[in-house]
C-alpha cells in the first residue's frame, strides 16, 4: 500500500461514528454548554410567554414527583440545572439503560448501541426538554432495532411496565433526529475477540491468561466505556485496548509493540524473526518477538509509509491515546455499577437534581406522545394546503403555539430539516 | 455628455400626457389633435414638434423652459417611449453604461467577482441615475475613464455580444423551421396514411364484391399482406424520423436552449470504483488460518453454521480488522484540527438553534 495512512484507519474515518460523534473533550464540553444554554434559552421564553403555567398537558408523562405548583402568573424562573448536573443525570440515566437491557436479556451489542444512542440524544438536546425515563426505553427499544434484533413493540412495552407502545414509538423518530441518523455505532466487542485471537498465535502467552484477560476485558467493555465519554474521544480499537490493558496490562502492551515493530532508520533490524527468543516478561516491552511477517506484506510501500503506519513514534503516540483512554475507563469500572445502583447514592446526588429538572424541565415537550401528535398534525396541515403557509399557519392553533412546538421563532417557517433540529438544539 | 445641473433640483420632469399641453407654446390638443411631443435626451425637457421645428430647424439654440440653459440640437429630438421622462432617462443612461461595461459572467474568476462587479456597475448607475450632483459627476468621469481605457476590450465584448446573440438569433430560427418542416412531414404523413387505408380498404371491398365465391384463406392472405404494407409504411416513417434526428444533429445539437456548452469532453476516468479507491489491504496485520477464537469451535462443527457456507475466515477478518481499525486515528487531534468535519462545521452544528434559525433564513 502506498499511503501513509493505514487502511484500517482510513476506512474508520469513512464511519459516521468518526465523522458525526466524535469529538475532542473540549469540544464536546462546548458542546454540552451550548445544549444547556439553548434548553435554558428556550424553556425560560417558553415559561414567560404562559401566563398560568397549566402543566396539564405535561403531567401525565412524570409519574413520580409532580411539579410545584408556581401557578401564580408571577414569572419566576425556576433554577435550571447546569451542565454539569446534566453530565451527571445522564450518566445515572445510562447505568439505568444497562440495567434495564440486563432485565431484558439483551446482547451487549444492543446494550452498548442503546446507551450510545441515549448519550449522542443528549449532547445536544437538554435533559431539561426530553425526559430521559422515555428517551432509555425509546434508545432500548431502537438500539435492538440498529442491531437487527426486532422485539415486538407490545411484547417489549410489557417487559417495562408500559401498558401503551406509542409512548415507546412516539420517541423514536425524534431519537433518530437526535442522533443525525447514525444508526451504525462501532463497538469494540468484535475488536476484542481479534485482540485475542492474534495474541493467541503467540508461542508464550498460555491460554488461560488469555482467557481470563479478555473475561475481565470484556466485563470492561460492557460498562466503563459506555458510562464514560469514551466512545466520543477514542475509536473502538483503542478502547478495546484500554480495556485490555486494564484486564492484563502486558498482554496489551505486547500486542502494540508488536503491531507497531517497524523501526525506521534500521532496515536490517530483525524485526521479522518469528524466533522464539525464550522467555518474554509480561510487560512486552521488547518486540523480538513479532507476531508475523510484516515485511511480506504484499502491497508493501516505500519505507517511509511503512513507518507512518506502523513506525515506533505512532506506537508511542498510540500508547499514550490509550493510556488516556485508560485513565478514563479506570474512573468507571464495572464495580461501579454498584455505585450507580446504590439507593443512598441515589438519595444523596441524583434525586436533588431530579428534583430540580422536575421544575425546570421544557412543558412543551416533556411529554413525547402529545409532542408528536401535535407535530403530526402540523405535518398533515402542512400537506394538506401544500404551499400557502400562511393560510395553514392561522387556521390552527395560534402562531405562538407552533412557534413554541417547534422552537423556531415565529418568522423562521420554512421547511423543517429533514435531518431534525440542529445539534445543538 | 453631461447631464444638466439643475437636472434634479429642477422640480422633477414635466410628466408628457399629465396635461396635453405643450408648456412652451401653450397650444393644447384640443386644438391640434396630431401634437405630438418631442424630449432631447440632454435634459428631457418636453415640447411640441411645432416649437422644436420652429426653435430649432435653424441651428442649435437654447432651451425653452425657463432656467435651463442647454443647447439643443434639432438632431437630438425624438419621441420619448416612456411617458415618465425620469424612466425615460433612466433606460438612457442604463443603456449607455451597458455599453460600456459589457463584461460577461465567463470573464471572471469566480461568480463572487462577477457579483461584485454586477454590484460596482449597478451603484455607478445609481448614482448616476439618483445621485446628487457631485457624485454624479463622479460616476461620470468613472465611466468615462474606464471607457477610455478599455475601448479595444468594450469593442470585443460588443462584438461577442452581437455574435452570440446572432448565433441565438440563427439557432432560434433553425429550430423554428425545423419544427415547422417537422409538423408539415407529419401531416403529409398523416394524409398519405389516410389515403393508404381508404385505397386498401377499396381494394378489400372490391374483392369482396368480385370475388365473393373465392375463400376466405385468399381474403384473409390479402388482408395480411395489406397489414403489412401498413407496417412496413409505420416502420418507414420511424425510420425517416431516425434519419431526421440524425440529420438535424447539426442543427439539433443546439436544440436545447439553455444548455451551457461544455468546453470540452470529460477525460474518461476508467473503471467505476464504489469504494472511491479505499484500500482494503490490512496493513497492521494479517488474516491468516492460525487466527483463531475459543469460542468460535463450537460453530466449527455446528451443521447450522457450515451447511450455509458460513465463512469463518470472514468472522475472523472483520474481527481482525476490527481491533486494528482506527488504532491510530487520534480523535482529539484530528477533531480539533478539524480533520473530517471541519472546526466550522463543528461549531456551525453545535451553534444554538436561534443561530441555525438565523442561517437558515439567510438560505
Amino acid at each position: 500500500m502506498a499511503s501513509t495512512i493505514a487502511s484500517e484507519d482510513a476506512r474508520y474515518r469513512q464511519s459516521s461514528q468518526y465523522e458525526l460523534w466524535s469529538f475532542s473533550p473540549s469540544q464536546l464540553a462546548s458542546m454540552r454548554e451550548k445544549t444547556n444554554a439553548a434548553a435554558r434559552a428556550r424553556i425560560t421564553e417558553r415559561l414567560l410567554s404562559m401566563p398560568n403555567p397549566s402543566n396539564t398537558a405535561s403531567a401525565p408523562t412524570s409519574s413520580a414527583n409532580t411539579p410545584d405548583p408556581d401557578g401564580v402568573s408571577t414569572p419566576t424562573l425556576p433554577e435550571f440545572l447546569t451542565p454539569a448536573e446534566e453530565l451527571l443525570l445522564v450518566t445515572f440515566y445510562t447505568a439505568e439503560l444497562l440495567r434495564a437491557g440486563d432485565h431484558a436479556d439483551m446482547s451487549d451489542e444492543i446494550k452498548a448501541t442503546a446507551a450510545t444512542f441515549f448519550k449522542r440524544f443528549y449532547i445536544t438536546n437538554s435533559i431539561m426538554t426530553y425526559p430521559p425515563q422515555e428517551m432509555l426505553l425509546v434508545a432500548l427499544f431502537f438500539g435492538c432495532k440498529a442491531e437487527g434484533a426486532f422485539p415486538s413493540i407490545s411484547d417489549f412495552a410489557k417487559t417495562f411496565g408500559r401498558e401503551r407502545p406509542e409512548e415507546i414509538l412516539a420517541g423514536e423518530f425524534l431519537l433518530c433526529q437526535g442522533i443525525r441518523f447514525a444508526l451504525d455505532v462501532k463497538h469494540p466487542f468484535r475488536a476484542l475477540r481479534g485482540a485475542i485471537m492474534e495474541l493467541s498465535t503467540l508461542p508464550d502467552v498460555e491460554p488461560a491468561r488469555l482467557v481470563a484477560a479478555e473475561q475481565r476485558a470484556r466485563e470492561i467493555l460492557r460498562f466503563s466505556p459506555l458510562i464514560t465519554d469514551a466512545y466520543f474521544h477514542f475509536t473502538p480499537s483503542q478502547i478495546m485496548l484500554a480495556a485490555l490493558s486494564l484486564a492484563d496490562r502486558g498482554l496489551a502492551e505486547r500486542l502494540i509493540q508488536d503491531t507497531f515493530h517497524y523501526v525506521a532508520p534500521q532496515p536490517s533490524s530483525g524485526t521479522d524473526t518469528p524466533a522464539t527468543s525464550g522467555v518474554e516478561t509480561p510487560s512486552g516491552a521488547s518486540a523480538s518477538i513479532s507476531l508475523h511477517k510484516r515485511t511480506a506484506s504484499p502491497s508493501s510501500g516505500s519505507l517511509e509509509d511503512k513507518a507512518a503506519v506502523i513506525g515506533s513514534h505512532v506506537r508511542d503516540k498510540v500508547l499514550g491515546t490509550i493510556e488516556a483512554c485508560r485513565d478514563m475507563l479506570s474512573k468507571e469500572l464495572p464495580e461501579r455499577r454498584e455505585h450507580w445502583n446504590n439507593k443512598t447514592v441515589y438519595k444523596a446526588q441524583i434525586q436533588p437534581i431530579r428534583k430540580k429538572l422536575n421544575k425546570c424541565r421544557d412543558p412543551d415537550r416533556w411529554n413525547l406522545v402529545e409532542l408528536q401528535r401535535i407535530r403530526r398534525e402540523q405535518a398533515s396541515r402542512k400537506g394538506f394546503d401544500s404551499d400557502d403557509e400562511g393560510e395553514g399557519r392561522t387556521k390552527g392553533g395560534s402562531l405562538e403555539d407552533d412557534a413554541a412546538v417547534f422552537g423556531v421563532p415565529k418568522k423562521k417557517k420554512q421547511l423543517e430539516d429533514p435531518f431534525g433540529p440542529p445539534l445543538a438544539g | 455628455m453631461s447631464r444638466p445641473p439643475g437636472f434634479s433640483s429642477g422640480g422633477g420632469l414635466p410628466s408628457l400626457s399629465s396635461d396635453d399641453m405643450c408648456p412652451v407654446c401653450k397650444t393644447i390638443r384640443y386644438l391640434n389633435k396630431d401634437m405630438e411631443f418631442l424630449i432631447n435626451p440632454e435634459c428631457y425637457h418636453s415640447m411640441c414638434v411645432n416649437c422644436v421645428n420652429r426653435l430649432f430647424n435653424d441651428g442649435p439654440n437654447q432651451c425653452p423652459y425657463a432656467g435651463c440653459h442647454k443647447t439643443l440640437r434639432r438632431k437630438g429630438f425624438r419621441s420619448a417611449f416612456f411617458s415618465d421622462l425620469s424612466v425615460e432617462r433612466e433606460v438612457d443612461i442604463r443603456r449607455r453604461v451597458a455599453a460600456v461595461f459589457n463584461q460577461q459572467e465567463d470573464d471572471f474568476e469566480t461568480l463572487r467577482d462577477y457579483n461584485d462587479y454586477l454590484q460596482m456597475v449597478e451603484d455607478l448607475t445609481f448614482d448616476l441615475v439618483w445621485g446628487s450632483e457631485a457624485k454624479r459627476r463622479e460616476a461620470e468621469a468613472t465611466l468615462m475613464r474606464w471607457e477610455a481605457e478599455h475601448r479595444a476590450e468594450i469593442e470585443r465584448n460588443r462584438k461577442a455580444g452581437r455574435e452570440a446573440d446572432e448565433l441565438h438569433r440563427r439557432r432560434l430560427q433553425a429550430e423554428r423551421e425545423a419544427a415547422r418542416q417537422r409538423r408539415l412531414d407529419a401531416l403529409r404523413e398523416a394524409e398519405e396514411e389516410r389515403r393508404d387505408r381508404a385505397r386498401s380498404r377499396e381494394a378489400e371491398l372490391d374483392a369482396l364484391a368480385q370475388a365473393g365465391t373465392q375463400q376466405a384463406t385468399d381474403g384473409t392472405a390479402q388482408q395480411r399482406v395489406q397489414l403489412k404494407k401498413r407496417g412496413q409504411a409505420a416502420n418507414r416513417a420511424v425510420d425517416a424520423a431516425v434519419a431526421a434526428a440524425a440529420t438535424a444533429g447539426d442543427v439539433g445539437k443546439l436544440s436545447i436552449r439553455g444548455l451551457k456548452e461544455k468546453k470540452k469532453a470529460p477525460v474518461a476516468e476508467g473503471p467505476y470504483d464504489p469504494f472511491g479507491g479505499m484500500e482494503f489491504v490490512p496493513s497492521r496485520y494479517r488474516v491468516r488460518e492460525e487466527l483463531n477464537h475459543p469460542s468460535l469451535d463450537k460453530y466449527r462443527i455446528d451443521q447450522q453454521h457450515i451447511t450455509g457456507g458460513y465463512s469463518f475466515l470472514d468472522y475472523i477478518s472483520r474481527a481482525m480488522f476490527e481491533a486494528f481499525a482506527g488504532l491510530a486515528v487520534f480523535i482529539e487531534d484530528e477533531k480539533e484540527a478539524g480533520i473530517g468535519l471541519s472546526a466550522g462545521e463543528v461549531a456551525g452544528m453545535s451553534a444554538g438553534m436561534a443561530a441555525v434559525g438565523d442561517k437558515m433564513e439567510l438560505d
